[in-house]
């Protein structure tokens, strides 16, 4: 359901990401959140780190610079894709959030990201590889009717993409399958 | 304020289907909410701090509408799920749930009646909505991350021709299951749903 993609993005707003004020009409000391604490101070020309959600804003407002994570880079990210691309299994990636980073960094902040494109494409067909193999493992989980499932290097929006789908025709199976004799452990309801 | 890791937690609760406790720490951060309400004139700090309310009220939110949801979903089993717990046992719903729970029922009860049961034949005036809501399915495969190692979870085979087996869960791992082998370790908090 995308009411569950919706509520991931918003949380992967809570990773933090640097932040570099630049106009020097911004100059705040400390900033206190409820959530994260102490923030600060913002001098002029000086990296801060702060949440994603406030990186965005403040760059929308003009009053910074962002600073892309040190994976978002295009030598790096075709490594990544490389080894994603040989790989059966699932690759750990940079970040637990890294599409949702892109996303969003690549929309407001493209300008401060070099090789912008070619950073898209790459983690666009990191991302395709690593679909199609969770694609792959869930129809193999399910045509051998596996009980248990290790899914570690999996990102929450992987997971979400296919979870919901893939939890409901796994729980419409266990119940045909546990009515297939009917009377001893099945619980139907009369009316 | 260790509120951050807290409202992750909130948003795996989105995954269960049971309905789980209601962390009272965050219903505190509502007041605290309040008290950020002061009119200073340095304009960048207050719309930052507002906005930063107005976030943690949208999870705060979403995390009652999915309790009410779920109450409005399974609400005999709750109900019967509150009568019958211990004296000292904590509830597992806040008062305002459970009243809203309460009132929930009685508004379905008039509602059958009116519209239905009273003009049946008298002896089919009866209706046992426990038996009538689906129960929550307990065997729904979910998926979760583990925050405390767990070894020897035992996991029941699908099929007959399956043998149940042992795993380890490993801190900081994530695995698809059914819910039921897992339930108690959502309730100690061993493992988190997502």
């Amino acid at each position: 359901m995308h009411v569950r993609l919706m509520k991931e993005t918003r949380f992967s707003k809570q990773c933090h990401n640097f932040v570099c004020p630049v106009n020097s009409t911004f100059l705040i000391f400390i900033l206190n959140l409820i959530l994260q604490g102490d923030l600060g101070p913002f001098n002029p020309g000086l990296p801060v780190e702060v949440p994603l959600w406030l990186a965005i804003n403040l760059k929308q407002r003009q009053k910074c610079r962002l600073i892309p994570p040190e994976w978002m880079d295009a030598e790096k990210l075709e490594e990544i894709r490389d080894k994603e691309r040989k790989e059966d299994t699932f690759t750990p990636m940079p970040n637990p959030y890294y599409m949702e980073l892109t996303k969003l960094l690549l929309n407001y902040a493209s300008d401060s990201i070099p090789k912008a494109d070619e950073i898209r494409t790459l983690v666009k067909d990191t991302w395709d590889t690593r679909l199609a193999k969770l694609r792959l493992s869930a129809d193999s989980f399910v045509r051998q009717q596996e009980a248990h499932a290790k899914l570690d290097n999996l990102t929450l929006m992987e997971i979400n993409t296919t979870g919901t789908f893939l939890t409901q025709a796994l729980d419409h199976m266990y119940k045909l399958r546990t009515n297939l004799q009917p009377g001893e452990s099945a619980q139907s309801q009369d009316f | 304020m260790a509120a951050g890791p807290a409202l992750r937690e909130l948003d795996s609760d989105g995954s269960s289907e049971e309905l789980v406790l209601t962390p009272a720490q965050l219903l505190g951060g509502l007041e605290q909410e309040s008290n950020l309400k002061r009119a200073k004139h340095g304009d960048l700090k207050v719309s930052i701090h507002r906005m930063e309310i107005e976030r943690i009220r949208y999870v705060l939110s979403s995390y009652l509408r999915c309790r009410l949801a779920k109450i409005e979903k399974f609400f005999p089993h709750i109900l019967e799920k509150e009568k019958s717990r211990a004296e000292g046992e904590p509830s597992i719903l806040s008062p305002e749930e459970f009243a809203f729970a309460k009132e929930y029922m009685a508004n379905t009860e008039t509602y059958l009646k009116n519209m239905a049961l009273k003009h049946m034949p008298p002896n089919l005036q009866k209706v046992d909505l426990l038996r009538l809501v689906p129960k929550p399915n307990l065997d729904a495969f979910v998926f979760l991350r583990v925050q405390e190692r767990q070894e020897n979870i035992l996991v029941e085979p699908e099929t007959d021709e399956q043998r149940e087996y042992v795993i380890d869960l490993e801190e900081g791992s994530q695995h698809l299951i059914r819910y039921k082998t897992i339930a108690p370790l959502v309730a100690s908090g061993a493992v988190q749903l997502i």
